[in-house]
């Protein structure tokens, strides 16, 4: 984390000289002083596009209707069709998940050799054994996965950035450190 | 004097069916333009707003069959307000009266519902062919409607509609009675329909053509359903994956072989490895190949492709990766068409998608091509200028770098000479879609080359009021075009005062233009519709969205309250 000093505050948007409000971008004011929280690996993308600077969210939707994509095209996309939510194969809606922490914990899961990635709410499983058996199941259909997943290794990104295999920790502190989820062929 | 007597004009003018020539036939003198409009069997309204069904009807009193069009292109994506307007039913009541005997109806982006299609079930005994793309307002019970009255239904034609899906009952309406179906395309209905009398309706409808089937649909029952319907031209399979059963690979095999006339493919969802190669016997004479429900890689994807020497039409999601585009330019030397989605295009970190490279390759090995629709996230000036020389006869030209306002990501240059590169190179080009980060100057370009334009979508371009009068004072042809997101304001708009009536529409939204703006452009062309739509915050003087048309039928009377007729 570091300390910037600056005028125009980082990762902070200008007004644009357009109208507020305009295709669904939400303008932030800002102090002079903040914290610039650069995360490693999710750099936040800024465009110079002369007039305003955008920041795009990799995460979210972002702007309206933005890209040109069909909007049946679009709930193919953000149901079931191609990213599939593991909430909806455990056959619960993820806002009706009780859990301890009361929300969401969405990691990404990237299997070798599947070159769609997925996203999981962690708070949804309860140990180890049930997240392994559900990430096998919902990768089955992309590549012949045996049994027991026996040519597969479970691998995650602590927070700190390193790759470690799960199970040294309990459950509940694993949840709170894993950053992301790789499964690896053997 | 016209020396033909009527008849005989009557009968060669009703030969010709392209509505732009019969356009320039009514042109010529009062006895053509009568010949013309008793000749005419089939009408397209490109705007239903830009004209009354009266009017129609009193022009031209045999019409069977009617294409209609209704919401600007931007409610696709959301951008146009519900209850906006389109409604066909005032059409239909005035043909109820006007043509009884019409057969065919063709709506795209109009609003329907269900009592609608009810109307137009019952009121029409000759009815025939209904297809409905892109609209919205009805359920699967006016769907019913439809499959249980219309007794001569020779097309049932669904697609891509913000439909309110009830259940699949509305198959089991068609009677037993009805064999002359021909086409028949309920892909994107989601709901399950009984497989029973799906069967039964295809064993029984000989004619059938087209048969697109929705992902519910295994792959067990698409077998037993070619088995009925061998002479299929286009086909849309269901889920393309299913437990094995015992062998049925070399069944599908087969039953794919013996659909000799088949030469459209799509759906495949869900396919893998697996099941993919029982389309193999089918792929030498596919002309067009829809791959955009199937998570291919680049693999999968060139191992098929390698059946399909015959491609001309190829849409695809960009799992594919560059890898599976190159594998696209050294298989399909006759391609022609091209269309790459995202197949996740909020998640920019995981999966790349496509990019500069890939778009190359297949220019370097698809000499044809001519109609590109590619999104991406990483674009180079570079890249599009060895595109435009490979590709010359571009004709639809649609680039979507998905970050909006992104340079060319080597150089750090406004994208600016790419399209330069494509209009000047590409002299057919008759519609473009521009993105990235772009100055005045590709508009500049587009003005001063794209001879043959005709539409035009700009989306967060440009740099200042003149990008838009660089438009508006060159492109002759230009018919559409829609704008969202950039800094043009008033003058921009007005630049464009005797060019719109010209045009079919302009659409802006979310740029700089005023309703001071509107009110002059109104005033000083009263033969347009300048619509403006409020916004909800923001103050009023702004314009949030404009929406501008020729129209022989006056302002709008089912204007609802957002939408201000100047």
């Amino acid at each position: 984390m570091e300390l910037e000093l600056t005028l125009s505050p980082p990762n902070q948007r200008r007004q644009p000289t357009k109208k507020s409000g305009h295709g669904g971008n939400t303008v932030t004011k800002s102090p002079l002083l903040s914290w610039s929280q650069e995360e490693d690996d999710e750099p936040n993308k800024t465009f110079f596009t002369g007039d305003y600077q955008q920041d795009l969210d990799g995460e979210g939707q972002g702007l309206n209707g933005w890209p040109p994509l069909h909007s049946w095209r679009r709930r193919l996309i953000e149901g079931e069709w191609f990213n599939e939510r593991v909430d909806e194969e455990e056959g619960d809606n993820m806002n009706e998940v009780n859990n301890i922490y009361n929300e969401s914990l969405f990691v990404k899961v990237k299997m070798d050799g599947v070159g769609i990635a997925r996203k999981i709410d962690l708070n949804a499983f309860h140990s180890y054994q049930m997240l392994t058996t559900t990430l096998l199941h919902m990768f089955d259909k992309y590549v012949e996965i045996d049994e027991d997943g026996a040519s597969y290794t479970l691998m995650y990104q602590h927070k700190d950035g390193h790759w470690l295999l799960p199970g040294d920790l309990p459950w509940e502190m694993f949840i709170g450190t894993v950053q992301r989820i790789r499964v690896a062929r053997n | 004097m016209c020396p033909f007597p009527d008849e005989v004009l009557e009968r060669v003018l009703s030969l010709i069916d392209s509505h732009k020539d019969r356009s320039s036939v009514s042109l010529v003198c009062k006895d053509w333009y009568n010949a013309e409009r008793w000749s005419r069997r089939h009408v397209f309204i490109g705007n239903c707003y830009s004209v009354s069904p009266e009017i129609v009807a009193a022009r031209f009193p045999r019409i069977r069959s009617v294409t209609l069009k209704g919401k600007p292109r931007f409610s696709d994506f959301n951008l146009v307000p519900e209850d906006w307007g389109a409604d066909v039913h005032p059409w239909l009541s005035v043909f109820a009266t006007a043509y009884p005997f019409l057969e065919e109806l063709r709506l795209k982006r109009m609003a329907i519902s269900d009592e609608s299609l009810e109307f137009l079930a019952t009121n029409f005994q000759g009815f025939k062919s209904l297809s409905l793309l892109s609209c919205d307002g009805f359920s699967t019970d006016g769907l019913k409607a439809i499959a249980t009255h219309c007794k001569n239904l020779t097309e049932f034609d669904i697609q891509e509609n913000g439909i309110d899906d009830l259940g699949g009952h509305w198959l089991s309406c068609f009677p037993e009675t009805l064999t002359s179906l021909q086409v028949l395309n309920f892909a994107s209905l989601n709901s399950e329909v009984s497989f029973e009398a799906l069967e039964k309706l295809i064993s029984r409808s000989k004619s059938l053509r087209v048969l697109k089937v929705n992902r519910n649909i295994s792959l067990d029952q698409l077998q037993k359903l070619l088995l009925h319907a061998p002479q299929l031209i286009e086909l849309g399979t269901g889920t393309f994956m299913q437990e094995l059963v015992s062998d049925p690979i070399k069944d599908l095999k087969n039953t794919f072989g013996n659909c000799k006339k088949l030469v459209t493919l799509s759906g495949l969802w869900d396919a893998t490895p697996l099941y993919l190669p029982v389309i193999y016997p089918a792929c030498v004479n596919l002309t067009f190949l829809n791959l955009s429900y199937a998570t291919l890689r680049s693999g999968e994807l060139a191992n098929l492709l390698s059946h399909c020497k015959n491609l001309r039409r190829l849409w695809l999601l960009d799992t594919v990766g560059d890898k599976g585009l190159e594998a696209v330019g050294s298989s399909c030397p006759l391609l022609e068409e091209l269309r790459v989605f995202p197949a996740d295009p909020f998640d920019q970190e995981i999966f790349l998608g496509v990019t500069e490279s890939g778009f190359v390759s297949v220019s370097h090995g698809c000499p044809k091509l001519r109609y590109v629709l590619y999104f991406c996230r990483q674009m180079t000036n570079a890249a599009v200028a060895t595109i435009a020389r490979n590709c010359p006869d571009f004709t639809h030209f649609r680039l979507c770098i998905m970050n909006p306002g992104q340079p060319d990501y080597l150089t750090k240059q406004p994208m600016d000479e790419a399209f330069g590169s494509i209009v000047k190179t590409c002299t057919k080009l008759q519609r473009l879609a521009v993105s990235g980060l772009l100055t005045d100057r590709t508009f500049e370009y587009i003005g001063k080359y794209s001879k043959n334009l005709e539409t035009l979508s700009i989306a967060f371009a440009g740099s200042s009021d003149l990008g838009m009068e660089y438009v508006m004072g060159g492109c002759p042809k230009l018919r559409k075009l829609e704008i969202r997101d950039c800094p043009f304001g008033n003058a921009a708009l007005l630049s464009g005062l005797t060019k719109y009536e010209s045009m079919r529409s302009l659409w802006m939204s979310a740029c700089n233009v005023t309703m001071n703006g509107c009110e002059v452009l109104a005033k000083e062309r009263p033969r347009l519709n300048v619509e403006v739509m409020k916004d909800e915050d923001g103050d009023g003087s702004q314009a949030h969205k404009v929406y501008v048309y020729r129209t022989v039928a006056g302002p709008r009377r089912d204007a609802p309250p957002f939408v201000i007729t100047l």
